[in-house]
Parts: C-alpha cells; sequence; structure tokens
C-alpha cells in the first residue's frame, strides 16, 4: 500500500494507530505528520493513542513474578521425567509378564487344563480391572461437579 | 531457550487471562504450553519465525481447547470468541491499574487480545497476526479499533 506524501484529506484514522506503533512506510508517516499539522482533530486523538498505549504498558496486566514462572517450568520439566519414568516402568513390567507367561505356557509340570484355568481367572480379573477403569474415565470427563469445592 | 520462554511467562499469562478470564486457569494454560516446549522442543522451528509469537500461538491455542473443554462442561457459555473476562479477576491487581482491568473486562476477547500483544507484550504487526492467525493487513484496524473502545470504557468510567 503506497500513500503520496500530499497531507490526507480525510481523517487517517487506523493509520493513526499504525503511526504511534511506527509501523508505517516513511512516506505514510510523512502524510501523517503533515495531516496532523492541519487537523487538531487528529492531533488530539494521536496524543489520546499514544498516551493510552503507553498506560496500557506500564500497566501490571499479569502479577506474577519471575520466580513463580521458573516453579512452573520445573513442575513441566517434572512432569516430562515422570512421563518418561512411568513409561519405562510400564515397557519393563510388560516385558516380565510377557516372559512369565510364556514360562508359564511352555512349563510342563502344570497339566493343560489348570493352565486354562488359572489363564481364565487371571484373564477375568484384568477384564475386571479394565472395565471399572473405563467406568472411572467416562465418570470423571463427564462429571460436572468436579470442580466444585465443598 | 528456556530463560527466553522464563520471560515470556507474564505476558503469556496475561494473554492467557484475557481468553480465559480467570487467573488460576489461565496460569495452567501457561504451565501446560512450557510442558509443550519443553517436552517437544523440535516442534519449534526458528527458521519460521521466532520464538516469542510461536510461544505465545501455543498459549492462545492451550486456552481455546480449555475453553472448548469448559463449554462442553457447561452447556450456555458465550460465544468462544467473545468469551468474557472474569470483573472479580480485576480487582485482583494493585489499584493503580484498576481503571485499565475493569475497562478492558467490558472489551470482547478478541480486542483484548490484541491489546495485550501490542500495548503490553510490545509485539509487532507481523507477529501479532502470526499469534492470532490473522492477515498482516487486518491487525492495524482491528488493534485501531480495540483502541478506541477501550479509550471509551476508560471515558466513561473516569466520567
Amino acid at each position: 500500500m503506497t500513500i503520496s506524501t500530499e497531507p490526507i484529506k480525510t481523517h487517517p484514522e487506523e493509520q493513526l494507530s499504525g503511526y504511534i506503533d511506527g509501523e508505517l512506510t516513511q512516506q505514510e508517516r510523512q502524510a501523517i505528520e503533515r495531516h496532523c499539522e492541519q487537523c487538531e482533530s487528529c492531533r488530539a486523538r494521536l496524543e489520546e493513542l499514544a498516551s493510552l498505549r503507553l498506560r496500557v504498558g506500564k500497566s501490571h496486566l499479569s502479577e506474577i513474578g519471575e520466580d513463580k514462572w521458573r516453579e512452573t517450568m520445573n513442575d513441566a520439566t517434572v512432569n516430562i521425567s515422570r512421563n518418561i519414568g512411568w513409561l519405562l516402568f510400564l515397557a519393563g513390567l510388560m516385558v516380565i509378564i510377557g516372559f512369565v507367561l510364556y514360562q508359564f505356557a511352555i512349563g510342563a509340570e502344570i497339566a493343560t487344563w489348570l493352565k486354562l484355568a488359572i489363564a481364565a481367572v487371571y484373564g477375568g480379573l484384568f477384564v475386571l480391572l479394565l472395565s471399572v477403569l473405563k467406568q472411572r474415565l467416562v465418570e470423571s470427563k463427564t462429571d460436572k461437579y468436579k470442580n466444585v469445592e465443598i | 531457550m528456556k530463560q527466553e520462554l522464563l520471560q515470556l511467562g507474564n505476558g503469556a499469562h496475561a494473554l492467557a487471562l484475557q481468553i480465559l478470564g480467570n487467573p488460576d486457569d489461565a496460569a495452567d494454560a501457561v504451565h501446560d504450553s512450557f510442558a509443550v516446549a519443553l517436552q517437544k522442543p523440535d516442534v519449534f522451528d526458528a527458521s519460521k519465525g521466532p520464538l516469542r509469537p510461536w510461544f505465545l500461538r501455543v498459549v492462545r491455542n492451550r486456552c481455546i481447547d480449555l475453553l472448548r473443554r469448559r463449554r462442553e462442561q457447561e452447556s450456555g457459555i458465550d460465544e468462544l470468541t467473545h468469551q468474557s473476562a472474569d470483573p472479580e479477576q480485576a480487582l485482583q491487581f494493585e489499584q493503580r491499574d484498576e481503571d485499565i482491568h475493569l475497562a478492558m473486562a467490558r472489551l470482547g476477547s478478541e480486542q483484548r487480545q490484541i491489546i495485550v500483544l501490542r500495548d503490553f507484550m510490545d509485539l509487532s504487526y507481523a507477529e501479532i497476526a502470526a499469534v492470532l492467525d490473522i492477515a498482516l493487513g487486518t491487525v492495524m484496524s482491528r488493534l485501531h479499533r480495540a483502541r478506541l473502545a477501550l479509550r471509551k470504557e476508560l471515558s466513561q468510567h473516569d466520567d
């Protein structure tokens, strides 16, 4: 967008914001300056906007100190290491369980019917555990009142 | 990267506060965004731009996710982009900035966000466009309208 360096006939409006933000080209800046030399209302608007910008910039829109953010960031780092820890633990556990199951399946000292019965007991417990976990998960996601403090 | 992120904490919190309207939720959003940035540092591609707008975009997306989740739980909430600020949060800050907080609370979410990004965090128009995912040409007009709205609210309060 190119603007002539002639003074702007109409009030520039949004370009006043661009001017105080230093986001206009040199030509655009000059055009605004020439206009403001002749237009008292735009000059006043420019001053208002500049002072408003300064006021917001100096205000405290967030009151949390750097120490708190450092702590928050450390929490985030702890979460990452915790996740890695859980991942390693579960991976190791699955390898061990797999090995035990394999040994149990190929072992000759227990009769096949007994192996099947034991497998059914543990399999049933596992399915029950999964169904309870699923139910809890659904409840926690749909409970409207979980954040209500009593 | 860690040090740079640390310096963005307050600005990110101020932005999240304008979207979520609650200081604690805003702090949670920043915390989650720190975790994303630290957990997957490869996601940030320095060749595509600086860290600051990228991180603020992560924070903004996280806030929108949280709002969406909140909307699913509480039906009848305001339109996502017009989420109003909690007027009580304005009172939690120091007295000297009360006018600004009260006036900001009466603006729309998009207006509050763009004012924070430019006037509080001093982002360039190009960075603002990247954070808000809008065209560069839209930034100036939207920011100007937001400033006029803020000025109007402040003058009403001063009267």
